[in-house]
């Protein structure tokens, strides 16, 4: 497996693991508030925190183990499996976030809007990565 | 997903042919990574023109002694 697969592979579980933090968090609060939680944004800079250092320390694991191959700019193919994958979360992100414009729209609630959009991201990178692995597997 | 194009190669064989030259040093001497070499030898990626170019020159052949395209 090559180190940018690895790379999708660890993003990927890294950034599953965060959502479920999260909306572990929201979920808790919500039910506790007896209503959708309001954006919490010590939470926002928890998950942020969280998702930046344990990115920056099993990477730097990864990229120690790898050797040159670390340092090696992306080829041709890996470059084409980037481009695609960051297109299709591109239409990840705008579903999502529609679903969550309808749901304020239908709803009128603006706390599920904020959990909703930032869903939305979350989901957008997870796709990338999730893609990535496909494109590495199946072929571009 | 896009069907692949009906690309066909001999990399594999002729690699085997030139000394027994393995994936890595194919892979450094056209400037991709060996993982690429591997997805182009078992067709799950067509290379650029420019990198079967590279490819063919290292073995000294030509483009279509290397590739081929068969429906």
């Amino acid at each position: 497996m090559s180190f940018r697969e690895k790379t999708a592979w660890v993003m990927a579980l890294i950034l599953i693991g965060g959502a479920i933090f999260y909306f572990d968090k929201v979920a808790r609060l919500s039910q506790a508030l007896g209503q959708t939680a309001p954006p919490v944004v010590g939470l926002v800079i928890a998950y942020v925190v969280v998702i930046v250092i344990a990115s920056i320390i099993i990477m730097s694991v990864l990229a120690i183990s790898a050797g040159k191959e670390a340092d090696a700019p992306a080829d041709e193919r890996e470059k084409i499996i980037a481009d695609k994958a960051g297109n299709w979360a591109g239409y990840v992100i705008a579903v999502a976030a529609l679903g969550g414009l309808w749901h304020y729209a239908v709803n009128m609630d603006g706390n599920m809007l904020f959990h909703l959009i930032f869903l939305s991201l979350m989901l957008g990178q997870i796709a990338e990565y999730v893609f990535q692995i496909a494109l590495y597997r199946r072929g571009v | 997903m896009a069907k692949a194009p009906p690309i066909t190669n001999r990399v594999r064989d002729l690699r085997e042919r030139h000394g027994q030259m393995s994936q890595a040093a194919l892979a450094d001497a056209i400037g991709v990574t060996r993982q690429t070499i591997i997805a182009i030898e078992q067709g799950r990626y067509s290379p650029s023109l420019e990198s079967a170019f590279r490819i063919s020159r290292v073995f000294g052949v030509g483009v279509e002694d290397v590739f081929g395209w068969e429906e």
